[in-house]
């Protein structure tokens, strides 16, 4: 039975993308990610997953697929291979969402509770002129800690986890237009939450009314129907209200052009728009190896702990 | 010649039932004589539409009958013959006996449905008549009464608990799922303000490494030299590293996390840096710029 027999065919050899295990200018490793789950995940907890890959990029697997049946070893044994250094995990053993951040291969694991998020998709809707270019994604993001230095060990061990999740920068040779994206983690010390956001950074240059800035952006003609003469254009202010006074903190003065406005002689200011999945953790767990060894550090007491690892057998 | 047509009819039906040979005479009268009585009180003509309606009723009625017996020529002629029976029927009030007796088979198709429209009409008055009792389920017409209504009953407990069920569900899944307020609360704000100072304070950095180089204008021939020579400076360190690192060992060359990795000699061994991360504060400090950014950040809460 021949045409029964699957024919020899082979997937069309895709373009191998090499990337880079280690930065060109900096000669650093370059930290990779996997972000998967364990267990079964309810609709928005998968979707908070794909928020969080896209997070990631690019030095992640967008689209990794997982079975069912795929163990955290079969995630490890590729991941050597691959150079990849970061498992993100997220689990929802007894409903309650987890996220487990972990260096491989030898770990630690850090274990996050989730105690509230919101998707990518819901923050664009709660917005009133959502934007997210893909160009954002083709760079990976900054990080912000703070509020991290007040606290134990535990907290200096998930700051050092978390620099090292995304590649480091050299500030004699980064270009500044590689920086669209910042993640930010705020450790708030009376609740013991981490806030996670993710934001876009945009740069828009000050004493410049709002017409021209967008004259020069898009390239288009302007709309001078309302006008007596052309002088009009620039000389009217536009009624649009300037909505965030330009405060003195938060602009900058750039050391090369970025883009067509910012120019390298002018003072720009930073604008931040919300992006990405947005989180509540609580540090629940610290421990020694991958997802398993011994417990440094423990929210619980030592009996809820014990618990709390039984639980995490279970998916 | 129409009686002969008749006779032959007659014994075509008599044919197929045998049975009902006999007994299909009795009641035939019966119903003749219902038909007069009952035609007393009603408008004795029915109008030209309705006749042709009732014939064509009985035409589909007798069809597969007349289909089987393959007497198509002659059924029409009946027809044509009932009919005016029919009319006939009518004006006399069923007066000849006989002929109507010859003709029982004939006017079979009629009779009968004249009897079932009666007995249809009597039954649905008779269900329309009927003081239907306030149920919330409606008027039921079946024997087991109870039972159905306790099936429905039953039928809307079980769905309500399956929509329980289905709710909790949802609830369990959305479990910590907020949606943001289409506002920027102070707590946003707060995080907003912070991620925009470290971005601020990052630049700001960059800036000022980056402004040393580019800042001197190479057309001018002063800078050009001041160029010149950070480059050649700058030069001859890169070219230092590595010399005086291949002087103590050859390994150490692909210490510095160039080529293959697996030559590397901490390779696979980077995790240890993290493995005593608690015994050497100061030694995780790397060069690394996001540190000394998250750092200082830190500072200021």
């Amino acid at each position: 039975m021949a045409r029964f027999k699957k024919k020899n065919k082979t997937a069309p050899a895709r373009p191998v993308k090499n990337q880079p295990s280690v930065d060109h200018i900096t000669g650093q490793k370059i930290p990779k990610s996997f972000v998967f789950s364990r267990g079964k995940l309810p609709g928005p907890l998968r979707d908070l997953e794909l928020d969080l890959r896209k997070l990631m990029l690019p030095h992640t697997a967008l689209k990794l697929k997982e079975k069912k049946r795929n163990k955290l070893k079969d995630f490890l044994n590729v991941a050597g291979p691959m150079g990849v250094t970061h498992f993100l995990m997220i689990s929802n053993p007894k409903s309650i969402p987890h996220l487990r951040v972990a260096r491989t291969p030898q770990g630690p694991t850090i274990t996050f509770e989730i105690h509230e998020y919101a998707l990518a998709a819901d923050i664009a809707r709660s917005q009133a002129r959502p934007s997210c270019p893909k160009e954002l994604f083709s760079n990976s993001p900054l990080i912000v800690l703070s509020g991290f230095g007040s606290g134990g060990q535990h907290l200096k061990l998930t700051t050092i986890m978390f620099q090292n999740i995304f590649p480091a920068i050299d500030i004699n040779t980064i270009k500044l237009s590689s920086c669209r994206r910042i993640v930010l983690l705020n450790y708030n010390n009376e609740t013991k939450l981490i806030d996670f956001r993710h934001y876009s950074i945009r740069l828009q240059p000050i004493g410049v009314s709002r017409r021209i800035r967008k004259f020069v952006q898009k390239h288009e003609v302007p709309d001078l129907r309302n006008l007596q003469d052309v002088s009009d254009f620039v000389t009217k202010a536009g009624y649009g209200s300037e909505s965030e006074a330009d405060e003195e903190s938060a602009t900058v003065s750039l050391a090369s052009d970025i883009g067509r406005v910012n120019r390298a002689s002018t003072k720009s200011a930073v604008r931040l728009q919300e992006i990405g999945p947005r989180m509540t953790l609580r540090l629940v767990k610290i421990e020694e190896g991958l997802c398993s060894g011994a417990v440094i550090f423990s929210e619980f007491g030592k009996e809820a702990d014990d618990a709390h690892e039984e639980e995490e057998e279970e998916d | 010649m129409a009686t002969e047509l008749e006779t032959l009819a007659a014994a075509s039906v008599s044919r197929k039932r045998k049975p009902e040979h006999k007994t299909g005479k009795k009641p035939s009268k019966r119903v003749k004589q219902k038909a007069s009585s009952m035609a007393a009180p009603k408008p004795r003509k029915p109008s030209r539409k309705m006749r042709k309606l009732f014939r064509k009723r009985a035409r589909e009625y007798h069809s597969d009958e007349e289909e089987e017996s393959d007497e198509d020529p002659s059924s029409e002629e009946e027809e044509s013959d009932r009919d005016l029976d029919f009319v006939d029927d009518d004006g006399s009030g069923g007066s000849e006996r006989d002929d109507e007796d010859g003709r029982e088979g004939a006017q079979h198709g009629i009779t009968r449905f004249v009897e079932g429209c009666r007995a249809f009409r009597i039954a649905f008055m008779k269900i329309m008549k009927k003081h239907v009792p306030d149920d919330p389920l409606g008027p039921i017409l079946s024997a087991h009464k109870k039972l159905v209504a306790e099936k429905l009953a039953e039928e809307v407990s079980e769905n309500k608990t399956k929509a329980e069920m289905k709710k909790e569900k949802q609830m369990e899944a959305d479990k910590g799922h907020v949606k943001p307020a289409t506002f920027l609360d102070a707590r946003e704000k707060l995080l907003v303000s912070v991620a925009t100072k470290g971005v601020v304070k990052l630049f700001n950095a960059v800036s000022k490494a980056q402004s040393s180089q580019t800042g001197l204008n190479p057309s001018g021939s002063k800078n050009a030299k001041v160029m010149a020579k950070q480059r050649k400076q700058a030069f001859f360190s890169e070219l230092q590293k590595p010399t005086t690192q291949f002087c103590d060992s050859k390994s150490m060359d692909k210490n510095n996390e160039l080529g293959w990795a697996p030559l590397r000699n901490n390779y696979m061994l980077t995790s240890s840096k993290l493995k005593d991360w608690d015994k050497m504060p100061e030694a995780a400090a790397v060069v690394d710029h996001k540190q000394v950014l998250s750092e200082s950040s830190s500072d200021e809460e």
